[in-house]
């Protein structure tokens, strides 16, 4: 996956508040610049927590708490992957 | 310009659960008391005969019409998304606890801001535990705490809480010999059955769409630095405090009357009503949201939530069945066992569902 333009962001959701903080303590490791914020609206009726990053998403950092990634560009967003629920 | 655009639906939200509640006591609810998820539940385990206290039996209509507000509008943005199973047992116990808490103070977050909106000082202590409540539960957060992801479940799993509201709203309306209707107290005071169910429809159409929680905003708040939500509890405040203004310079029922003592559906005892809030935002925290917030999510598909109305439910039954709640004369001693039981217990439940991120 590529890196996203200045003007872009990754947006990950999860099933749990601790999915998302997982996440973001494996994206600091990687040396990325992640925030941990409210969903928004426009992804989710949820008010749990998502993750912005901007390294290239790598599918195997997807844990069972991981929801889905989308692109953020223009106040759109694009769904890139989502998790397989069993 | 943007970013108020965006902030735009939670404040318009909150301004109109703010109207809706004054208007709603000017029809008859109690003074301070327009909405209030914990009461209305209470009131509703009364009228169904799971409580004996004759002053709070009446099946509310504004809680019917939230879930099936919530529904609709879940409905018409296919965001009616059925899941469920994540660690049902543990909401349940929290959901109790929260009652526990709510019961203590006498009122729910929402309520907490509806009665500073008129003016009861008692609700400042409430907001100084509710907000100590919140920074205890973030701190669990922070630490990896979590009740586990749920998982897709059957559409009708979502359904039932729904159909439960409406069998609710078919007792209350025909009224039966064998439901609750007390004659006397906050629970023999009532806006008409139409208004209140319009009112809870339209407020839980809005919360779901903006997705208006008391616990979330100063969560997010202080762990997030975001003041999304919180917009909404102030707009609330405001706009309870302006009707306050207006419906009392009218010389409708409500109005502002600032002070401590006296206070309509309420008593003076700050310790308690600051541990009981400290309950009511650490459980909340932990549910993943406030009384409010549980019951719209209970209206959206939300299995989880369900669970953990019906602990609220069965906690208030519990509360009044042995004495737990707090009355206008204040807390009773087995309602302080009971809050600091609920304190241990919840961080008990806390720290057993914690792990290293």
């Amino acid at each position: 996956m590529r890196s996203p333009s200045p003007n872009e962001a990754y947006i990950a959701t999860f099933h749990t508040h601790f999915g998302a903080l997982t996440f973001h303590k494996k994206l600091k490791g990687l040396g990325d610049n992640a925030v941990m914020m409210p969903v928004p609206r426009k992804l989710s009726a949820s008010c749990g927590t998502c993750v912005q990053f901007s390294l290239p998403f790598d599918p195997a950092w997807a844990d069972e708490d991981l929801e889905a990634v989308y692109l953020h560009a223009d106040g759109n967003y694009r769904l890139l992957f989502e998790n397989e629920e069993s | 310009m943007t970013k108020f655009k965006g902030h735009l639906p939670v404040i318009l939200a909150g301004l109109v659960v703010g109207i809706a509640s004054v208007v709603l006591v000017a029809l008859g609810n109690p003074v301070n008391m327009g909405f209030c998820i914990a009461c209305f539940l209470r009131d509703i385990a009364g009228g169904v005969g799971m409580h004996r206290a004759a002053i709070v039996q009446y099946i509310r209509p504004e809680i019917i019409g939230l879930v099936l507000g919530a529904m609709i509008m879940a409905l018409a943005g296919k965001e009616f998304k059925v899941r469920g199973g994540s660690s049902p047992m543990t909401r349940f116990v929290l959901g109790f606890c929260v009652m526990v808490g709510a019961l203590m103070f006498l009122g729910c977050p929402l309520r907490m801001v509806i009665r500073l909106g008129g003016g009861d000082g008692n609700a400042i202590l409430g907001l100084v535990g509710f907000i100590i409540g919140i920074f205890v539960g973030t701190l669990f957060l922070k630490a990896g705490f979590s009740l586990k992801k749920s998982q897709p479940q059957p559409k009708i799993e979502g359904l039932l809480m729904p159909a439960v509201n409406v069998g609710l709203l078919i007792l209350v309306i025909a009224a039966p010999a064998f439901i609750f209707f007390s004659v006397e107290g906050p629970g023999s005071m009532r806006a008409p059955i139409a208004a209140a169910l319009i009112a809870g429809l339209v407020v839980g159409a809005i919360a779901q769409r903006s997705r208006l929680c008391m616990a979330g905003g100063i969560r997010d708040a202080m762990m997030l630095k975001d003041f999304h939500l919180l917009m909404g509890f102030v707009a609330i405040f405001v706009a309870v405090l302006v009707g306050n203004l207006i419906v009392g310079g009218m010389g409708l029922k409500g109005g502002f009357n600032p002070g401590f003592a006296g206070q309509a559906v309420a008593h003076t005892d700050g310790l308690w009503n600051l541990l009981g809030m400290v309950l009511v935002g650490l459980g909340s925290v932990l549910l993943g949201g406030c009384p409010l917030r549980q019951l719209i999510l209970s209206g959206s598909g939300n299995s989880d939530s369900s669970v953990a109305v019906l602990g609220m439910v069965v906690g208030a039954a519990f509360c009044h069945n042995f004495g737990l709640a707090s009355s206008t004369d204040g807390p009773s001693f087995a309602g302080k066992v009971a809050v600091i039981i609920g304190l241990v217990l919840v961080c008990a439940i806390g720290a057993g569902n914690t792990k290293k991120a």
